[in-house]
């Protein structure tokens, strides 16, 4: 019997060890490319980093010298318009799946149909926008470039704001309810009180989200190589200009799209690690 | 009958036959989708007493204490039927506002549940939206209520404070305050003393004791010394049925239902 008993225990134990290990092994393997990847792009980006990058146009292809600095503009123009346009709309839809659509088909279909967008692939939006915007408007623009921004931005918000308003414990808005305050005032002073740090963590994640997006632009902005605020005209960004100097024959094209690449990768990851601070320091209240 | 239990009843006599009924459930019945909750339940809660509501767990006390401000509307698939009447006037009505029975019922929860602000707004959201008070007016009135509850000399330094940052018993009589200050007329209390410790517990019971000189209280509970200790009145409730009510000394010390005696004898719940 004790014997049978101690073999057992130690065939888990062995299971367990197994285990451990096989997980040990994926964690490392995914953690050495993520190294990897931030370690070529600061060993190349740094390299490339100067001033001129942020005071000077892209340059013509084989001329020296040359910035980013339409294409910091463009992206920045362009995610700006998304996060105005996406923010109500995905706050509002969010709040309206988790608070006033609660056990109803209508709610459930919604919330479906919006994890469905939130996993389309970019490049279907991108030639979405092409169709509703560039191809009647006959030209390629910052506008265009925005709202397909905005489709991207839209589904994470409302999925964020859906889930952080759902963490709020039923009670709450029973104590709210009880004191003879109407629903939308509820949600507005209390709910969306309770649930503020999430749901602005989820609108950092989703412009980290939709800073790195290339297809969309590719179909809507364009690009451009000069300065241009105009945003009903083809407008540069930071994910076209690295895909079209990357994939180009000429050294500073590519050393520029390695600047442009780290500037990037360095920003999506401060807003990431800001946003995870203010959940943390939510936590620890 | 009636008269005998007045005799029994020596210390609270007089007044007692000249008790309004605040709250009378007439034939209630209460469904979750399928299953039926509360059956038939035929029940008064006498104005300006505590009312105890005791039984097992799943015997629907908490579900009837929520009929009474029809919070239970929160929650698709639920509905109740019957006649709840405050004052007379049947709160089941569809015309029956909603906004102004939870002012005139307020509630407290099991767990406290503070908002996310300060101390000081706690008690001032609710009172906000159904008066308009001048800030004197406002900070006598957040005063009343904190000190109502026996909390005031514990905050008055901190009232800016976070709510969040109290203790547990310190925030469920945030809770009692933030109820007490709308002045309702009757206060529902959901087993408020169930997360608390002993020292909390008995604050908050002493202050129930105090505050039904101005409402009429409703308490569910599961603790019987308790029920015991601060109500006037004692229903007993099993499955979905109220099966005995009456002065709470009456059924403590001789139920008339065998049920009720096994239970508060400890023989099963």
């Amino acid at each position: 019997m004790a014997s049978s008993s101690t073999s057992l225990y130690r065939r888990r134990q062995l299971g367990s060890l197994i285990a451990l290990t096989l997980c040990g092994i994926a964690t490392a393997l995914g953690l050495v490319f993520l190294i990897w990847i931030i370690w070529t792009t600061l060993l190349h980006g740094l390299a490339a980093l100067s001033p001129a990058l942020i005071t000077e146009m892209t340059p013509p292809p084989g001329e020296d010298g040359g910035g980013l600095a339409n294409a910091f503009m463009g992206s920045l123009l362009m995610v700006f318009l998304a996060v105005v346009i996406g923010t109500p709309i995905g706050v509002l839809a969010g709040t309206f799946l988790s608070e006033f659509s609660r056990g109803k088909k209508l709610g459930e279909t919604i919330r479906f149909v919006n994890d469905i967008l939130l996993s389309a692939p970019s490049i279907i939006i991108g030639l979405f926008v092409y169709e509703l915007i560039v191809r009647p408007t006959g030209r390629f623009s910052g506008f265009a470039g925005g709202i397909a921004l905005a489709f991207i931005f839209v589904p994470v918000v409302v999925r964020t704001t859906d889930e952080m308003l759902r963490l709020v414990p039923d009670v709450m808005r029973e104590a709210a309810l009880s004191l003879g305050i109407p629903r939308w005032k509820v949600t507005v002073n209390v709910l969306y009180r309770s649930a503020s740090t999430g749901i602005l963590t989820g609108i950092l994640l989703a412009i980290a989200r939709i800073s790195g997006e290339t297809a969309p632009l590719l179909f809507t902005a364009l690009n451009n190589q000069y300065w241009s605020l105009d945003m009903t005209q083809p407008m540069a960004n930071i994910p076209v200009v690295i895909f079209q100097f990357a994939m180009s024959p000429y050294e500073q094209w590519q050393n520029l799209a390695w600047a442009g690449a780290f500037v990037m990768t360095a920003f999506v990851l401060i807003l990431s690690v800001v946003s995870r601070s203010f959940l943390n320091r939510k936590g620890g209240k | 009958m009636l008269q005998s239990q007045d005799t029994f009843d020596t210390t609270r006599k007089s007044e007692k036959p000249m008790l309004k009924d605040k709250i009378k459930l007439e034939k209630v019945n209460f469904y979750y989708g399928e299953s039926h909750a509360i059956k038939d339940v035929n029940l008064s809660f006498p104005e300006r007493q505590v009312s105890a509501l005791i039984g097992p767990s799943g015997c629907g006390k908490s579900t009837l204490l929520r009929i009474l401000n029809r919070i239970y509307m929160l929650y698709p698939k639920m509905r109740a039927s019957g006649a709840v009447k405050l004052d007379g006037q049947n709160i089941l009505d569809a015309g029956f506002s909603m906004n102004e029975l939870r002012a005139r019922v307020g509630m407290v929860f099991q767990k406290p549940v503070p908002f996310p602000m300060s101390i000081y707004d706690n008690i001032a959201y609710g009172i906000k939206h159904h008066e308009r008070l001048g800030k004197a007016d406002m900070d006598v009135r957040v005063e009343q209520a904190l000190r109502q509850a026996a909390l005031w000399d514990e905050v008055k330094d901190k009232l800016k404070g976070s709510g969040l940052g109290l203790s547990g018993g310190q925030q469920q009589r945030l809770c009692i305050a933030r109820g007490v200050a709308l002045r309702p007329e009757v206060l529902l209390l959901d087993e408020p003393t169930s997360a608390l410790d002993p020292i909390s517990t008995a604050k908050v019971e002493e202050l129930v004791t105090q505050l039904k000189a101005d409402f009429t209280i409703v308490i569910v509970t599961h603790n019987m010394q308790q029920a015991s200790r601060i109500s006037d009145n004692t229903t007993f409730m099993y499955l979905g049925e109220m099966i005995e009510t009456g002065p709470t000394a009456q059924i403590f010390q001789a139920p008339k239902v065998k049920r009720t005696e096994d239970y508060i004898t400890g023989r099963y719940g």
